[in-house]
């Protein structure tokens, strides 16, 4: 019996193949994309995530850099002057003058809480991205507790 | 030799697959309707909620078939027979796995841009989900490899098990570090519930449905896996046996 | 109903593509199966 290898190929093997490289490309563009993934992970993470009252107080939080403050859009601060968003963030009893080229988008009002990317210029923070955060609790439109929280102000609404 | 397959009925589905597209079909219809046009508006997020009934249970069905797939694994690796249906279990849940993380990924980006106002933000749970789905989308890679069942089984096997580790960090991310993403809302730390009644009655319908999907898609692709199997060793055993025929004429 | 587009997007991408996988996997079932005698198949 002859079993050495021969020229003609009757068995699927081509076709594995092919389908094998196919599995190694892919394999190599989840290698790359594993590798974006945690490096703009790690340098979105230059921008230190302080809440208002931590500036200047906590590690990271320094006046001079370029951080991201956490707070709650103060009621009644929400001003648009010369295209321009200006309003106060709160958190904690502290309070933070922003400033932000344009309209902020996202569900962005009073009493929600807001993470603004930027740097302090004087007393105002001057933001060029803000990112609306929302708590996780749903409540119907027009619902009573929505009435009462609406009369109560910032405190019932945000929980 | 006679290599014409044989005619057999097309027979993948079973009265218990049955009941799970049923189901599935039942209670999709409801998260469609019922979400898109029954339920409420949310009082600060407004219509955009409704994206939460497909969101939510997408996720959930994804963590659910990277456990299934981790079991199966451990199956394989440590049951005394080594069955290559532990190893076709956890292919066929990673596949679903994946294509549900790839949705949730989707409709939480699109949700983003209404709420946040940004389709994406490198923060700790979004990142670790994103991570998570290259991870698996590894997974897969490394099953298409090539090799014996056997082999395939092992190696894949192996990296189920790591990769699981994976889902407590994404869970858990929102409570580990600051992020924009929201807590729980079901399954919250403090045993809160903080739904309206009608807009928690269809998440739990929606993840019902789709959990009762993934059980249909898993049973039909672990047996269309398993007819791959034996089609490529009948594919073999010709190769073999033209070889043989070959040999004994020369 | 706002942010319309953005809604009606994700469902029909969503049901899409789930309608797309279940076609697929309808047909390549079918299709080995007619393939496979019935006593290799363990779930009959």
């Amino acid at each position: 019996m002859d079993l050495s290898p021969r020229e003609t190929n009757v068995s699927p093997a081509p076709r594995v193949r092919k389908r094998q490289w196919r599995y190694v490309a892919l394999l190599l563009v989840v290698a790359v994309a594993g590798i974006v993934v945690v490096s703009q992970f790690l340098t979105s993470a230059i921008d230190y995530y302080c809440n208002v009252d931590e500036i200047g107080v906590k590690e990271g939080c320094d006046p001079d850099r370029r951080i991201r403050v956490q707070g709650t859009v103060e009621e009644g601060s929400v001003k648009e002057v010369l295209g321009a968003t200006m309003f106060t963030l709160e958190f904690n009893g502290e309070k933070l003058a922003v400033a932000y080229e344009g309209d902020p988008g996202g569900i962005f009002q009073e009493c929600i809480p807001v993470v603004a990317h930027g740097r302090l210029n004087g007393d105002t923070f001057e933001a060029n991205r803000i990112e609306v955060r929302h708590s996780n609790e749903y409540v119907a439109e027009n619902s009573e507790r929505v009435e009462k929280a609406e009369k109560a102000g910032c405190s019932m609404i945000t929980g | 030799m006679n290599s014409t397959p044989r005619t057999e009925p097309a027979r993948v589905g079973t009265p218990a697959t049955r009941v799970f597209g049923l189901l599935a079909v039942l209670f999709l219809g409801w998260v469609v309707v019922g979400g898109l046009f029954i339920t409420p508006a949310d009082a600060i997020q407004g219509d955009s909620v409704r994206i939460m009934y497909v969101h939510v249970p997408t996720a959930w069905v994804a963590y659910l078939a990277f456990i299934v797939t981790a079991i199966a694994s451990a199956g394989y690796l440590f049951g005394k027979r080594h069955s290559l249906g532990f190893d076709r279990v956890a292919g066929a849940s990673a596949e679903v796995g994946v294509l549900f993380m790839a949705l949730t990924l989707m409709s939480g980006s699109l949700w983003g841009r209404l709420t946040w106002g940004t389709f994406w933000q490198w923060d700790p749970r979004l990142t670790t989900t994103a991570f998570l789905f290259v991870t698996y989308l590894g997974y897969l890679a490394v099953r298409g490899l090539g090799g014996t069942p056997e082999r395939r089984a092992k190696r894949s096997a192996i990296l189920a098990l790591l990769a699981v580790l994976e889902i407590p960090l994404v869970h858990f991310s929102v409570l580990l570090w600051r992020s924009l993403h929201q807590e729980a809302s079901v399954l919250s730390s403090d045993g809160d519930v903080k739904l309206d009644d009608l807009m928690l009655f269809t998440l739990l319908v929606g993840v019902l449905g789709f959990t009762a999907l993934y059980g249909w898609l898993v049973s039909h692709r672990q047996r269309i896996l398993t007819m791959r199997d034996i089609e490529e060793a009948k594919g073999i055993d010709l190769a073999i046996s033209e070889r043989i025929a070959e040999g004994s004429v020369r | 109903m706002k942010d319309v587009g953005f809604i009606a997007l994700t469902y029909v991408v969503t049901f899409g593509a789930i309608i797309a996988i279940v076609a697929r996997t309808l047909i390549t079932g079918s299709r080995l199966s007619k393939k496979i005698p019935d006593q290799d198949k363990p779930w009959i």
